[in-house]
């Protein structure tokens, strides 16, 4: 029996040293690979995005071909589309390799932090400013590009706020106004509870559908204050309105506002869009991209449609216009220098320009730039972009905004209250724990 | 004289060691830079704390499994893998079993079941994960009509943390069980036709026969099936992700899931590594005890 | 009397064999009526109708573009690797069920340990692999992790298949003279057909299906394989599930065709066959 061991464990040594010279003689074969793709050759610029989808594909592209035709660098642009699910995961596998694309889009928050941090995103704040992009784009917008005084990303694509569409004919039949305060959407959702319709189309199972109304019922509680105390480590996550927007949930839940099985409902395979349609559910709080969405699989159901957003408390004195979403939704990062920096840099002001600016429109997208809403014809659209203009501060998705593993956090405990499988006290407390490691290894 | 037999029976020794290196050598040179090398590379990643992405990481010892072994989710999700283990071999092999006898019995006209029942392997598992996300909604899905049918409500199998991680073992094992049907397909191979033969002739039935001849033959198949089976399900990641991504809540968190999130998700490269690398320690124990065990009993009855 | 027993459970038999396929086949089903329904017809009238009309728009669309050029890929990798595989294994297989050496168990413990790696502790060191060697975003990248991802496995079963075959060929064949490396090529493997079969069946199909490396190893369209067609139908927020049905039924079609070659390996009375012969 020893012997045998003995023997395991010296086969075990012997070929672990052979794999590690193997491994190792590869390596210095070709210190300096001149075959390097995910970090172009000398004058190529590799962009690691997600459009490979048409409608994405096409602003991609266009964007690249109107780089391709103004510039006076050498420099030409690889796309290197990534479907979206398994985008994150090869991004994480090249960078751990010490290979990161040259431009990059995420969504800023903590991962590009993260990137920034790992050194993969280099500050662009003086060729920033030395462009026409601070004119060009939204503050807001720029506010998300930046991390500790520095601007590192261009926001591009799409304003996408968090709101309530709703089925106007559904509201016309039942006789209901439009909510402007907390107390009224409950009230309007009890009548649909009684007339046997689920008043909020939602599917949980990817969870971070379900934690916009987490979100936005802490922040008509309690405004934003609450949050940034808790990510700064001044306040913490179990804060009376994070107490109050779970107990919310739990009293929805069991009020029935939400479908059956909710935790179960998949919102990628369209489970949430299906009831809209099916006209089984009245409204839906989700992301403004809803409007290019409905409209792509039915302008006429589209007609049917109108959106508000989300309503404040009674009598409460917290600032109902701040709105939660992200102001361009995604960013482009840059992971190379000088020359090449400025000929991307370039590139990435493509996608602001007055020509894109209209195709993006064109294609249901709302770019985050100054005076968008005069090109905006659709009305939907406009009164979206109207409580963006009008919001004090927009707070950025919580998952996407926190650090990763607090986000997943958050992420569960809000799916356990519409599962109603947990207290609103013991998620606070699970959220705020994942909180304080964090920011106890940070220290 | 006999020193020259010794030396012939020496030769022999040194023959027969020189063909398996030849034989072995392929396959040895493969797994090291694929698969030793990458595990090798774990246990190593496992001694950090590291955010998978940054040139610097900190050696901080053993830290990472010092809270592994204290990480109730991650013994939760052992836990969790344990019962697909033990359900997964207690479905897939004896209906794989029973559709390969069938087959094996039928003959030749039975090659239209045989494609039939192969087809679930086949699907990707978007397509499964889709098909049976609609399949399985409360309001809807086919189990709620079957279920208000006979007079019941409607039942909530995914978002239910008590049933979730049956109604994903029940997924699993309809995707698999095509894959034990084939390898029990192969095994019956093995027992010539003249045993079966020669057990009509003595007059046995065909349950008589089964029982009898063909599972005893078919023995060790199936404990290479059941171990089979058992790493599959101790590993396994692709539906449970698509479908549930573990939740709702931990209920059907599995080992691989969980190392995922770590890894690929959380930034926590270094502690993802530790999951894994406890993983790799618990699947291959767990593998080779149930080996010992059952060949030890195949010794006692020789 | 016992004749009606014995008639009675292959009745059920057949029953239950009857249920079993609808079971097995109903998903199937779905997927390609599904793949025939407009994107709005598929969201107001589920997944569980008969389409309107069976017009084949989606699956122009999908044959239209990069289709083939994924599916040719997938085609070079899967026979390569394949063949590679089902040839080392066997050749591995061979001394670990057939001969008596000291390290036969140790290096068989080891293989079966290696069973239990779980896939995504390889993808980063392959990636920093296939960079170092110059072949990332090609499909070569693929072959080496598809056939090494599979050797384990393949041995494990091969060798469990190998120990079954009877001594006797295998004196018979050493009286003739046979040497170890004749013996392998003239008897022990055309009798593991049936296991080599199985094992190309379940590997081809994973390799077919598989996705992890696909996408980690490959960046440029040209050099994607099938599994990743679906990206051009899935976007952020939502995928046109109708195109992504087509695409998954043209990727699962060619794989039914060989399967019904491959069984035909898997018929009973070899091993008595090749006994004589």
């Amino acid at each position: 029996m020893k012997t045998r061991t003995k023997k395991l464990l010296s086969l075990l040594l012997v070929t672990v040293m052979g794999a590690s010279l193997l491994v190792g003689c590869g390596g210095k074969s070709s210190d300096e690979g001149d075959t390097d793709k995910t970090t172009g050759g000398d004058n190529e610029i590799v962009f690691w995005n997600i459009g490979t989808e048409e409608v994405d594909k096409a602003i991609y592209d266009k964007a690249i071909e109107m780089f391709a035709e103004s510039t006076d660098t050498d420099y030409t642009i690889t796309s290197v589309p990534v479907q979206n699910d398994t985008y994150k995961e090869k991004l994480v596998i090249a960078m751990s390799s010490g290979e990161c694309p040259d431009m990059y889009i995420n969504w800023s928050g903590g991962p590009m932090n993260e990137y920034i941090e790992s050194g993969y995103a280099q500050p662009i704040t003086d060729l920033f400013n030395d462009s026409e992009l601070p004119d060009r784009l939204l503050d807001a917008s720029i506010a998300q590009a930046t991390y500790k005084d520095d601007i590192y990303a261009v926001p591009f694509m799409n304003v996408s706020l968090s709101g309530i569409f709703y089925n106007k004919e559904m509201f016309e039949k039942y006789d209901l106004e439009v909510p402007t305060t907390i107390e009224e959407l409950e009230a309007v959702s009890d009548t649909f509870v009684k007339n046997g319709i689920t008043p909020f189309a939602l599917a949980n199972a990817p969870k971070w559908t379900g934690s916009m109304y987490f979100m936005n019922l802490a922040a008509r509680k309690g405004g934003l204050e609450p949050f940034n105390a808790a990510v700064d480590g001044s306040g913490t996550f179990e804060d009376e309105c994070f107490i109050w927007a779970g107990d919310k949930i739990l009293e929805w839940e069991e009020k029935g506002y939400f479908p059956e099985g909710v935790n179960s409902l998949s919102e990628d395979d369209g489970q949430a869009r299906q009831m809209l349609y099916q006209e089984t559910a009245a409204m839906d709080l989700i992301g403004s991209w809803y409007t290019g969405l409905i409209q792509q699989d039915s302008p006429e159901f589209y007609e049917k449609i109108g959106w508000f957003p989300f309503p404040g408390l009674e009598g409460s004195d917290v600032d109902d216009s701040i709105m939660i979403g992200t102001i361009g939704d995604n960013f482009i990062s840059f992971n190379c220098k000088d020359d090449k920096l400025a000929a991307a840099f370039e590139c990435a002001t493509k996608f602001s320009e007055d020509e894109m600016v209209d195709f993006m429109v064109e294609s249901g997208k709302v770019p985050p730039v100054k005076g968008v809403e005069n090109k905006l014809t659709d009305p939907i659209t406009k009164s979206i972009m109207e409580a963006a203009n009008n919001a004090s501060s927009t707070q950025l998705w919580y998952d996407q905004y926190l650090p990763p593993a607090v986000a997943q956090a958050h992420l569960d405990t809000s799916q356990e209250l519409f599962g109603g499988t947990m207290t609103s006290k013991d998620a606070a407390k699970k959220f705020q724990e994942a909180m304080q490691e964090y920011l106890d290894e940070a220290n | 004289m006999g020193k020259k037999e010794l030396s012939l029976a020496a030769k022999r020794k040194q023959d027969t060691r020189r063909a398996a290196f030849v034989f072995l050598l392929p396959i040895a040179l493969l797994m090291i830079v694929f698969i030793f090398y990458p595990i090798v590379d774990t246990f190593y990643t496992s001694l950090f704390k590291w955010n998978g992405i940054s040139a610097d990481k900190t050696m901080i010892g053993l830290k990472n499994w010092v809270k592994l072994a204290k990480d109730t989710s991650f013994w939760t999700a052992f836990k969790n893998n344990l019962v697909v283990m033990v359900l997964s071999i207690c479905i897939q092999i004896p209906i794989g079993l029973a559709l390969a006898t069938f087959i094996d019995f039928g003959g030749k006209k039975m090659t239209i079941f045989k494609v039939l029942w192969f087809i679930p392997l086949l699907m990707s598992s978007v397509a499964i994960g889709f098909l049976f996300s609609y399949a399985l909604a409360t309001n809807g899905g086919i189990f709620s009509a079957i279920s208000k049918i006979f007079g019941g409500g409607n039942i909530d199998l995914l978002g239910n943390p008590k049933t979730a991680l049956y109604t994903v073992i029940g997924v699993i094992a309809w995707q698999f069980t095509p894959f034990y049907m084939v390898y029990c397909m192969a095994a019956y191979t093995n027992v010539p036709t003249d045993v079966y033969e020669a057990a009509i002739i003595d007059g046995a039935t065909k349950g008589q026969y089964f029982w009898r001849v063909a599972l005893p033959l078919l023995a060790p198949s199936i404990k290479s099936a059941a171990i089979l089976s058992m790493v599959g399900s101790l590993k396994y990641f692709d539906l449970v992700y698509v479908m549930t991504g573990g939740g709702p809540g931990t209920s059907t968190e599995l080992m691989a899931t969980y190392m995922y999130k770590q890894s690929f998700v959380k930034f926590n490269m270094g502690y993802g590594s530790a999951v894994a690398a406890g993983m790799f320690i618990l699947i291959s124990l767990t593998s080779l005890i149930t080996m010992r065990i059952l060949n030890g009993r195949k010794k006692g009855d020789a | 009397m016992k004749k009606t027993k014995s008639r009675l459970s292959w009745g059920i038999a057949w029953i239950l064999g009857i249920f079993w396929s609808v079971v097995a086949l109903l998903p199937f089903v779905f997927m390609v009526l599904n793949s025939f329904k407009e994107k709005f017809e598929l969201l107001t009238e589920g997944v569980f109708s008969i389409p309107k009309s069976f017009n084949l728009e989606n699956y122009k669309t999908v044959l239209t573009g990069n289709f083939f050029r994924f599916f040719f890929n997938s085609v070079i990798v899967l026979v390569i690797s394949l063949t590679i595989l089902l040839f080392i294994s066997a050749c591995a297989s061979y001394p670990l069920s057939r001969f008596k050496f000291r390290l036969a168990k140790p290096i068989y413990s080891l293989i079966v340990a290696c069973m239990s790696i779980p896939i995504h502790i390889t993808l980063i060191p392959v990636f920093k692999m296939s960079k170092d060697m110059g072949i990332y975003d090609s499909i070569w990248a693929l072959i080496g992790p598809y056939v090494a991802t599979a050797i384990p496995i393949s041995v494990f079963i091969l060798t469990s298949f190998m120990r079954e075959i009877p001594k006797e060929i295998e004196e018979a064949a050493q009286i003739d003279g046979c040497g170890k490396y004749q013996m392998f090529f003239r008897i022990i493997f055309p009798l593991a057909k049936p296991g080599l079969a199985t094992l190309a069946i379940y590997n081809g199909v994973n390799m077919w299906n598989e996705f992890s490396f696909a996408y980690t190893l490959t960046q440029s369209s040209a050099n994607r394989t099938l599994p990743l067609a679906v990206w051009e139908f899935q976007g952020q927020y939502s995928m046109n599930t109708p195109m992504v049905m087509a695409v998954l039924t043209l990727t699962v079609i060619p794989m039914i065709i060989l399967f019904i070659f491959a069984q035909d390996k898997l018929v009973k009375g070899m091993t008595a066959g090749a006994v004589k012969g």
